[in-house]
């Protein structure tokens, strides 16, 4: 089974690289998305993927992609700068589309009113790279990561990496998510 | 009570929806106290309908300004992310000092989902040194769908109480109270999750009957 990556980093960075290279080391398929090189339209709520066009967003872009690739792996790793203690724009646009992986319906579990999965569970892993010493930015983004994997009845891990951490520690974690994965 | 200005982000890409019909109300409200407040559409700007750098006086003139926007994948849509990473970029002198209070909207009931959106609009105005005033989230959007707040009977009437409460802190330039949270939150018991998510089922296969049976249940991309 395959593992896709959301590759929402900026710039030239080393975390990509040697995350790329780690996981590459498990093995097994990995789908690499570099976000900021692809064209995605963002999600209007116009509810066509839930009937005329029933699991597919109407829009032609790229996300289709992503979707298709998503919907077949059994991990879906998000790699972004942390922004606003959320995810940059460039992955939120990505990420509302993920609308089309639920079902219109409804069901509840743990309490909760949630769509059931279109395509099962998954393991996702939400990467947020911090160089600042904010832990409400920190919290917010796990709690983000937290309630996507709830919503999506995914099992789930966050990891937050500060991108003036040595390399060291950056490899040392994303040696441990490596555990995970495999 | 001084007058205040207010400038209202409307953060949802559908212009006449249940972010819009909060807006109008808080726009009314700050009117009915002597401020004034103007109402903008991030999508206007998004699209190129309306200049950015337009933006640049609105804000100069503002005293408070406020993100109201529904729920997307958790959190603020793709769209009010962008706008605000804009506003960071190019406005952060103009935005220094500012008020900023935020309200989030949530088709499902669950209020305690709603709170990254809060969160991430705290975080931005604590970056941008501005003053938070606190949010608002509303679970049961969907119900509402666009409808005017004082169309939508007594429990229109229960928000607009909640967010009158919530302005006249605002227009004190104060913390909104968690009196206003407690009035707008709508409490559904657990136990009627089930009915209530057998009626919605109802709902959704009468809309793919409408739709000629459309198969909803899809896996287009295994295809």
């Amino acid at each position: 089974m395959s593992i896709v990556m959301l590759d929402a980093m900026e710039g030239e960075n080393c975390i990509s690289s040697k995350l790329r290279a780690k996981l590459a080391e498990t093995g097994r398929e990995i789908i690499w998305f570099e976000l900021k090189n692809m064209s995605i339209l963002p999600c209007r709520s116009c509810g066509a993927c839930n009937f005329k066009s029933p699991g597919k967003c109407v829009l032609q872009d790229d996300s289709h992609e992503i979707l298709r690739a998503v919907a077949r792996c059994s991990t879906l790793v998000m790699l972004t700068p942390i922004r606003f203690g959320g995810y940059t724009s460039n992955l939120k646009k990505a990420v509302d589309k993920f609308m089309s992986l639920s079902l219109p319906l409804y069901t509840v579990k743990h309490g909760h009113l949630l769509h059931p999965t279109r395509y099962g569970s998954k393991f996702m892993i939400g990467i947020g790279v911090y160089g600042g010493n904010s832990k409400g930015q920190e919290d917010c983004f796990r709690r983000l990561v937290e309630n996507n994997a709830f919503n999506m009845q995914y099992a789930h891990r966050t990891l937050i990496l500060k991108s003036s951490e040595d390399m060291e520690k950056v490899k040392q974690e994303i040696g441990s998510l490596q555990k995970e994965v495999c | 009570m001084n007058a205040k200005r207010l400038l209202l982000f409307s953060g949802s890409p559908r212009k006449k929806g249940t972010s819009y019909s909060f807006s109008r109300t808080i726009k009314m409200l700050a009117e009915d106290s002597g401020s004034t407040a103007n109402i903008i559409h991030v999508i206007d700007y998004y699209d190129g309908k309306e200049a950015f750098e337009g933006l640049k006086g609105l804000i100069s003139q503002s005293d408070t300004i406020a993100m109201i926007s529904p729920l997307y994948a958790d959190t603020l849509p793709y769209f009010d992310i962008w706008f605000l990473e804009k506003l960071k970029n190019e406005f952060i002198n103009e935005l220094r000092g500012k008020n900023f209070f935020a309200i989030g909207q949530s088709g499902l009931p669950d209020i305690t989902r709603i709170m990254p959106l809060l969160d991430s609009c705290r975080l931005f105005a604590e970056e941008m040194g501005m003053k938070w005033l606190g949010g608002l989230a509303y679970g049961g959007g969907v119900m509402i769908n666009g409808t005017l707040l004082e169309n939508f009977g007594k429990k229109g009437q229960k928000i607009i109480l909640g967010f009158r409460h919530a302005m006249q802190d605002i227009l004190q330039d104060k913390r909104i109270s968690p009196e206003s949270q407690e009035l707008i939150t709508m409490r559904i018991p657990k136990l009627l999750f089930w009915p209530l998510s057998a009626y919605l089922n109802s709902n959704i296969r009468r809309q793919a009957h409408e739709n000629g049976n459309a198969d909803y249940k899809k896996k287009v991309y295994l295809e």
